[in-house]
């Protein structure tokens, strides 16, 4: 008997796997020539883009990898890396020392904030996503406290480009222009007319040699079997509770290192509206790349960057042309990012539920045909 | 054995903490940033003046930063303790310029600006005389700025 699924079945679930980047390599093949932007231009957006944004997006493969989801509490790290980063401006430490400064700097903040954000998922298991998703909202009021009030009066804050008018609190935006491009610029070649910041590449590189490396490591193994059962694993002797909060927290401090190469190449803090929406579109790309809630891989983060990014790029020129209006590929981007993550999670729900019927089935059927062999049995 | 297996951990914990820390401390110092102005301006010291130059070419890093006349300022940024420049000066108007190269500062880790005043440096004037630091001249109140803490408007996404 051949068990094998015909062509079109194959197909169709081919499809159904990559049904995001499939609908994506469309647009973007739509758009593109519509948009009118020559090839360097946009391979040269779509380089920047990459070197600004990998780093942040691969601080979500931990937390997928150890059943977690999509880690929407990736904004904490963020904030941690905002903090660092107004800090070290006011201390006047400039160029990739300042960056490496502010990483250093985040690095406490963040696992703090990673560890209390671990703490509440580790109260809230299956409903991880909702629950990182509000603890972003929660933890950006404090934020916005220590920002507004709590520095200048108890977080000491010299300079007054940085501090506002009234003596406290931060400006709404912070000026990082002696930092600005340090690391794009560092080890810069240029290919074709085509800008590669080599170093920030570097890093990125770095880091996904880490992810490679980390899932073969104990840690790394025991989060994985805690992502597939939670169960079987504390029977396994891991320490579910334990790994859960190392890897918010490794996702955590991965996310304000990325926050800060993503702001020295912006150039600038908007103080208070950076880390809001970062989250949201670092999620946005990864499933684009046809990542799922339980799955994703760093071939998923480099296609979704991509793919996102040449949307981003060509939407509100390509709307312009077609509609004659910019704001339309502007709505269009917009509510192609949040539609995005919805299909992703609705199809996240249905592949579940689809699975659980199955596995129903499957075990209905052996059953029946254990008591059929059983009467068999007893009659013969 | 556990015990042992701990305190390898807290040792190598510790271990990562320090060598943080002296990262950091380095960033401190070769990472502080210094706007140094470069002025050709006359100057009074004890009762003398000493003039300003007919023209001081300021160079750094092999380029040309500043073609400062007099009365002149030039700026530059930069990052560490010592800042190292290139002057090229005609002290009057039809002189010959002499070269004085890799001129090097130690610059106070405190200031953020600095002023060096080229005729008193190169008057051999003292080091307060030559080095001051830089503060900005506001005469009008700044204006209040409002904060806006308010979400990104969900239509616009902004740059990303």
């Amino acid at each position: 008997m051949n068990n094998k699924p015909s062509v079109g079945k194959r197909a169709l679930s081919f499809l159904g796997d990559n049904l995001v980047p499939i609908m994506f390599i469309i647009i973007c093949a739509v758009c593109i020539p519509v948009s009118g932007f020559s090839a360097s231009y946009l391979i040269n957006e779509i380089v920047t883009r990459m070197g600004r944004n990998i780093f942040l997006i691969l601080c979500l493969l931990i937390p997928i990898m150890s059943g977690m989801g999509l880690n929407f509490g990736m904004t904490l790290g963020a904030m941690a890396g905002e903090i660092a980063l107004i800090l070290v401006s006011d201390w006047q430490i400039w160029g990739i020392p300042g960056v490496v400064l502010a990483m250093i700097v985040s690095i406490p903040i963040a696992l703090l904030l990673g560890f209390f954000c671990g703490k509440l998922l580790n109260m809230s298991k299956g409903r991880e996503m909702i629950t990182s998703y509000i603890i972003s909202f929660f933890f950006n009021g404090l934020y916005q406290l220590l920002v507004l009030y709590m520095m200048g009066p108890i977080i000491p804050i010299k300079h007054s480009s940085i501090k506002l008018p009234r003596g406290y609190g931060i400006r709404n935006t912070v000026s990082l222009l002696n930092m600005r491009h340090c690391l794009d610029d560092a080890l810069a070649i240029t290919v074709g007319g085509v800008k590669i910041p080599v170093l920030t590449f570097v890093l990125i590189g770095l880091l996904c040699l880490f992810t490679v490396w980390f899932r073969k490591t104990k840690l790394g193994q025991d989060m994985r079997a805690v992502g597939q059962d939670m169960d079987v694993a504390r029977d396994a002797g891991i320490n579910v509770e334990k790994t859960r909060i190392i890897s918010i927290v490794m996702s955590t401090v991965l996310a304000g290192f990325g926050m800060i190469i993503y702001l020295q190449n912006m150039g600038n803090i908007a103080t208070y509206s950076s880390h809001s929406q970062i989250g949201m579109f670092c999620i946005a790309a990864l499933l684009v790349g046809g990542a799922s809630v339980d799955k994703a891989s760093i071939g998923n983060v480099f296609l979704g960057v991509i793919l996102f990014h040449t949307m981003f790029i060509v939407a509100p020129s390509a709307g312009a042309k077609i509609t004659g209006d910019s704001m339309i590929g502007e709505y269009f981007r917009v509510f192609v990012s949040y539609a995005i993550i919805t299909i992703a999670l609705v199809m996240y729900e249905t592949k579940k539920r689809k699975m659980k019927s199955r596995l129903g089935l499957q075990l209905q059927a052996d059953q029946a045909a254990e008591e059929a062999a059983g009467k068999a049995g007893a009659q013969g | 054995m556990k015990k042992k297996t701990s305190s390898r951990g807290i040792l190598f914990k510790v271990a990562a903490i320090l060598l943080l820390l002296i990262i950091a401390a380095v960033m401190f110092v070769i990472g502080r940033g210094h706007t140094v102005y470069i002025d050709n301006k006359s100057i009074d010291y004890n009762g003398e003046t000493y003039k300003a130059y007919n023209r001081v070419n300021v160079y750094v890093n092999g380029e040309r930063l500043a073609k400062l006349g007099a009365r002149e300022r030039g700026k530059s940024v930069n990052i560490g303790q010592e800042f190292k420049m290139t002057i090229e000066v005609t002290r009057e108007k039809g002189d010959e310029a002499e070269t004085l190269e890799d001129l090097t500062f130690k610059l106070p880790y405190s200031w953020d600006g600095i002023v060096i005043n080229v005729p008193a440096y190169l008057s051999n004037l003292p080091q307060e005389v030559w080095m001051t630091e830089f503060v900005a001249q506001t005469t009008e109140a700044p204006a209040e700025e409002e904060v806006n803490t308010d979400e990104l408007d969900e239509f616009t996404l902004g740059d990303f």
